[in-house]
C-alpha cells in the first residue's frame, strides 16, 4: 500500500534555460508540487545530450535532453516541455525526447505545454495536470508569484547591464545581482520579491560608478534559447560588460511571457515581435519561424536608435538563424550598422570567442570616436 | 511575356502544375540549365557556408537565369500546406533570402501559400503569382489553375505507375500520358528516401538511380506510391504530420519499411537539413525495430562520387547476402512442408547466386 502511494507521487522537472527555472519553480512550489531540477546547464549536460541525439540536431535540444536525463537520474517522473509559437524544430522536441528517453529505458510522463492551442488557460490546465493541484486559489497564487519573479529578475538584470560597464571596481554590480537573484529564488511571497528588488536597486544606485566614461551600446539579438542561457552564450553579457560595453538584450523574460500568455488586448506597449515585423519590413516580408524576423528587425531598430553595434547569436544549424545570417550582411551595409554573427555549438572555444568580441568592440569603439570627432 | 523558373527546389515538386498554369495564361517559362558544379559554387558564394546544399543550388540557378538575360524570376514561398503544418524555415523564407543576397536588378515574383492563415490559400497564391504580370482576371486564373492540375495529375499518374520522374515530367509537359513498365527482373529492390529536389537533381544525387540500376537493384521512391500510402506510413511510424515535406520522408519510409518486397532503405539527406535530422532519427529507430537494413548518406557540395559509390556498393552487397541467407533458410525449412512458392523462390535464389 505504502509503495503504491510512493510510486504515484509526481516529481516534476523541466529543462533549464537561464533564469527561467527560478520563476517556473516558484509556480510549481506554490501549487504544492514536488520538483526536482536538473543542475544549471554545464558541460556534462551537454555531453549527455550530444551523446544521445542526432549529430545535426540543434543545440537547445541537446541541452534539454541532457537536463531530462539528469533529472530522471535524480528521481523525477514528470517531464515538462514548453512549446511556444515559432514553428521550427522546437515543435518536435517533446516527441523526439520522449521517444529517445523511453528507448533509454526511463519510466516517466511527458507533459507538453502547447501554446499553439491556447494561452493562459491552456497553461493553467497543464499546470493542474502536472501537479495534481485542484485549488484555484493556489493556482492563481502560483501564477502571481511566477510573474512577479519574472519581472523582478528582469529588473535586476537590466540594472546589471547598465551598471556593469560603468563600475569602478570590477565585479561590484555582479555581486549585487547574484545575491538578489539568490534571494528571489528563495522568496515565498510577492511582497518579499518586491522588497528584494527595492534593496537591490538601492544598492546599485549607491555603488561607485564612473559617470564620464564613454560607454558603447550594443544590442544582442538572435535565437531565443541562446540569448537567455548564459552557459550556451558563454556569458556574453558579462564579457562585454567587462569590456565597457552596455548591452541591451532584445529578449527579456517578462516581456516575452506576457506577450505569449496574456490575451492581446491587455498589453498597451508594442511587443518585441510587432516591432520586429514593422522594422524588418524592407528586408523580410514574412515570418518564417524561429526568431529570424526578430534578428533582422532588431538590427534595423538598432541603427535607427543610434546604437553602436549589433551582436547576433544563434546555435549551430538553427534553420531560421541561417536565413537571418545570410540576410544580415546586406542589412548591415544598407543601414550602416556593424553586425557580428556568432554561432554557438558544443565545440565553440572560449578564447576564440573572446578574441572576436574584442575585435568587434575595438571596431565599434573606433567608429564611435571618429563619429564624435567629426 | 517571359518568366524564369529556377530548376531547383520547388521545380521538382510543382513544376508540372506551374507549367500548365502559366502556359494557359500565355506566359512563357524559361528554365535555368541543369545543375553544374559551377552553378553550385556560384550559389554557395552568396550565402553563409552553413546553408543547406539545396538552397545553395537554388541561388546558383537564380544567377544562371539572370545570366541568360531573364529579368523576372518566379520564386514562391510555401509557408504551410495545411493548418499548423509548416515548411522548413529556409524554404519559407526563400524569396526573402534571394531578394537580399542577389544584388542585381530583377523583378522577383514572390507569392505566398499559407494554409494556416485564413486568406492565403491556393487562389490567393495564384493571384499573387500573376499580379505582377498584369493579370487580374480571377475567372481566367481559376481556369488556368484547372489546366495546371491536369498537368500535375498526369505527372502523378505516370510516376505512381512506375515511370521515372524525368520521363514523366517531359511527357506531362507535352500533354502525353505514356506508361512503359520496366520488365527487367531485379534480384533485390531498395527504396530511396529523400526530397525530390535532392533525388532528381543529377548533380546533387550523383545519379543514384542509375548507379543502383547498374548494381542490379530496383529502386523505389516516394513518387511511386500514393498519398494514402504515405499517410499510412506516417501512422506506422507513430507520429503526426509536422513538416510540410514530411510525406516524402517519414511517410514514404513508413510505407516501405512495412513493405515485404523492399529489401532495404537508403536515405539521402543534405548536410544541415533541419527537418531531416529529426525525421531520419525516427526512421532509423523504426528500421531497427522492424529489422530492415538502412543506410543514411549525407551529401553536401564537397561529397566525392567515389566514396558515394563505395558505400552504395557495400550496402547492396549486404542486401544481397542477407536476402540470400534468408531464402536459403526458408527453402531448407519448406522442403518438408511442400511450399507452392518453392519453385519461384528457388529461381530467385539462383538469380542471387549468380550475382554473388
Amino acid at each position: 500500500m505504502k509503495n503504491k502511494s510512493i510510486s504515484k507521487e509526481k516529481i516534476v522537472s523541466f529543462p533549464q534555460m537561464g533564469n527561467v527555472s527560478i520563476a517556473v519553480a516558484a509556480i510549481f512550489r506554490k501549487m504544492g508540487a514536488n520538483i526536482k531540477l536538473a543542475p544549471v546547464n554545464n558541460t556534462e549536460t551537454l555531453s549527455l545530450g550530444t551523446r544521445n541525439s542526432a549529430e545535426t540536431v540543434c543545440l537547445p535540444y541537446k541541452l534539454n535532453l541532457g537536463n531530462y536525463i539528469q533529472a530522471l537520474e535524480a528521481g523525477a517522473n514528470v517531464l515538462i516541455m514548453f512549446q511556444a509559437p515559432g514553428t521550427c524544430r522546437l515543435g518536435s522536441y517533446a516527441s523526439m525526447a520522449d521517444a529517445k528517453l523511453k528507448e533509454l529505458g526511463y519510466d516517466f510522463e511527458m507533459v507538453v505545454f502547447d501554446m499553439y492551442k491556447g494561452k493562459l488557460f491552456e497553461v493553467a490546465r497543464k499546470f493542474k495536470h502536472a501537479t495534481g493541484c485542484n485549488s484555484l486559489s493556489k493556482t492563481l497564487a502560483g501564477i502571481r508569484i511566477g510573474f512577479a519573479k519574472f519581472d523582478a529578475l528582469d529588473t535586476i538584470e537590466r540594472n546589471l547591464f547598465y551598471f556593469r560597464p560603468r563600475e569602478i571596481e570590477s565585479g561590484t554590480a555582479e555581486k549585487i545581482y547574484l545575491s538578489a537573484k539568490r534571494s528571489i529564488d528563495q522568496a515565498e511571497s510577492v511582497h518579499d520579491v518586491k522588497n528584494i528588488v527595492r534593496t537591490a536597486i538601492n544598492q546599485y544606485n549607491s555603488m561607485p560608478i564612473d559617470k564620464n566614461k564613454t560607454i558603447l551600446k550594443v544590442y544582442i539579438t538572435g535565437e531565443f534559447f541562446v540569448l537567455l542561457d548564459p552557459f550556451t552564450n558563454m556569458d556574453i553579457e558579462k564579457e562585454l560588460g567587462l569590456m565597457g560595453v552596455e548591452v541591451e538584450r532584445q529578449v527579456m523574460l517578462s516581456g516575452w511571457t506576457n506577450n505569449i500568455l496574456l490575451p492581446k488586448f491587455i498589453h498597451k506597449n508594442e511587443s518585441h515581435r510587432e516591432r520586429a515585423i514593422k522594422s524588418a519590413s524592407s528586408y523580410m516580408t514574412r515570418a518564417i519561424g524561429g526568431d529570424c524576423i526578430e534578428s533582422i528587425g532588431d538590427t534595423v531598430a538598432a541603427s535607427r536608435k543610434n546604437i553602436d553595434g549589433v551582436i547576433h547569436i544563434g546555435p549551430f544549424n538553427c534553420n531560421p538563424e541561417v536565413v537571418s545570417q545570410c540576410i544580415l550582411p546586406h542589412v548591415s551595409r544598407q543601414e550602416n550598422i556593424p553586425v557580428l554573427s556568432l554561432i554557438m555549438d558544443e565545440q565553440t572555444g572560449k578564447a576564440g570567442f573572446i578574441t572576436r568580441l574584442e575585435a568587434f568592440v575595438d571596431l565599434i569603439n573606433r567608429r564611435k570616436r571618429a563619429k564624435i570627432s567629426a | 511575356m517571359k518568366i524564369g523558373i529556377p530548376r531547383a527546389l520547388g521545380y521538382y515538386m510543382y513544376y508540372p502544375f506551374w507549367h500548365g498554369f502559366f502556359s494557359e495564361l500565355g506566359i512563357d517559362i524559361v528554365l535555368s540549365g541543369h545543375t553544374t558544379k559551377k552553378m553550385v559554387s556560384n550559389g554557395s558564394s552568396l550565402v553563409v557556408s552553413e546553408t543547406c546544399l539545396p538552397v545553395k543550388v537554388y541561388a546558383g540557378h537564380v544567377l544562371n537565369l539572370l545570366d541568360k538575360g531573364v529579368d523576372i524570376i518566379y520564386s514562391p514561398s510555401i509557408q504551410s500546406i495545411a493548418p499548423k503544418v509548416y515548411n522548413c524555415s529556409k524554404l519559407r523564407g526563400l524569396p526573402d533570402l534571394i531578394r537580399n543576397v542577389v544584388k542585381r536588378n530583377f523583378l522577383l515574383i514572390e507569392p505566398t501559400l499559407d494554409k494556416s492563415e485564413p486568406r492565403q490559400g491556393l487562389y490567393e497564391y495564384l493571384y499573387e503569382s500573376v499580379l505582377p504580370l498584369g493579370i487580374t482576371d480571377k475567372k481566367r486564373i481559376k481556369q488556368a489553375s484547372k489546366a495546371g492540375w491536369k498537368c500535375m495529375n498526369d505527372y502523378l499518374l505516370m510516376t505512381r505507375a512506375g515511370v521515372d520522374a524525368k520521363t514523366a515530367m517531359k511527357n506531362a509537359i507535352n500533354g502525353k500520358i505514356e506508361i512503359v513498365k520496366d520488365e527487367t527482373n531485379y534480384a533485390i529492390s531498395a527504396a530511396v528516401i529523400s526530397h525530390p529536389y535532392n533525388l532528381y537533381d543529377e548533380q546533387v544525387s550523383m545519379k543514384v538511380f542509375d548507379k543502383l540500376k547498374k548494381l542490379g537493384v530496383k529502386s523505389y521512391s516516394a513518387e511511386n506510391i500514393t498519398q494514402e500510402n504515405m499517410e499510412n506510413g506516417i501512422k506506422t511510424l507513430n507520429t503526426n504530420l509536422y513538416w510540410a515535406n514530411e510525406y516524402e520522408m517519414t511517410g514514404a519510409a513508413g510505407h516501405f519499411l512495412t513493405d515485404s518486397k523492399i529489401d532495404g532503405l537508403i536515405t539521402i539527406t543534405a548536410f544541415g537539413c533541419g527537418p531531416d535530422s529529426l525525421m531520419v532519427e525516427r526512421i532509423t529507430r523504426y528500421a531497427k525495430r522492424l529489422n530492415k537494413p538502412l543506410i543514411n548518406l549525407t551529401i553536401d557540395e564537397h561529397t566525392g562520387e567515389a566514396g558515394f559509390i563505395t558505400r552504395l556498393e557495400a550496402f547492396t552487397d549486404m542486401l544481397y547476402r542477407k536476402k540470400r541467407s534468408d531464402l536459403v533458410e526458408i527453402l531448407n525449412r519448406q522442403v518438408f512442408h511442400g511450399d507452392p512458392d518453392h519453385a519461384r523462390k528457388k529461381e530467385e535464389l539462383e538469380r542471387l547466386n549468380s550475382r554473388v
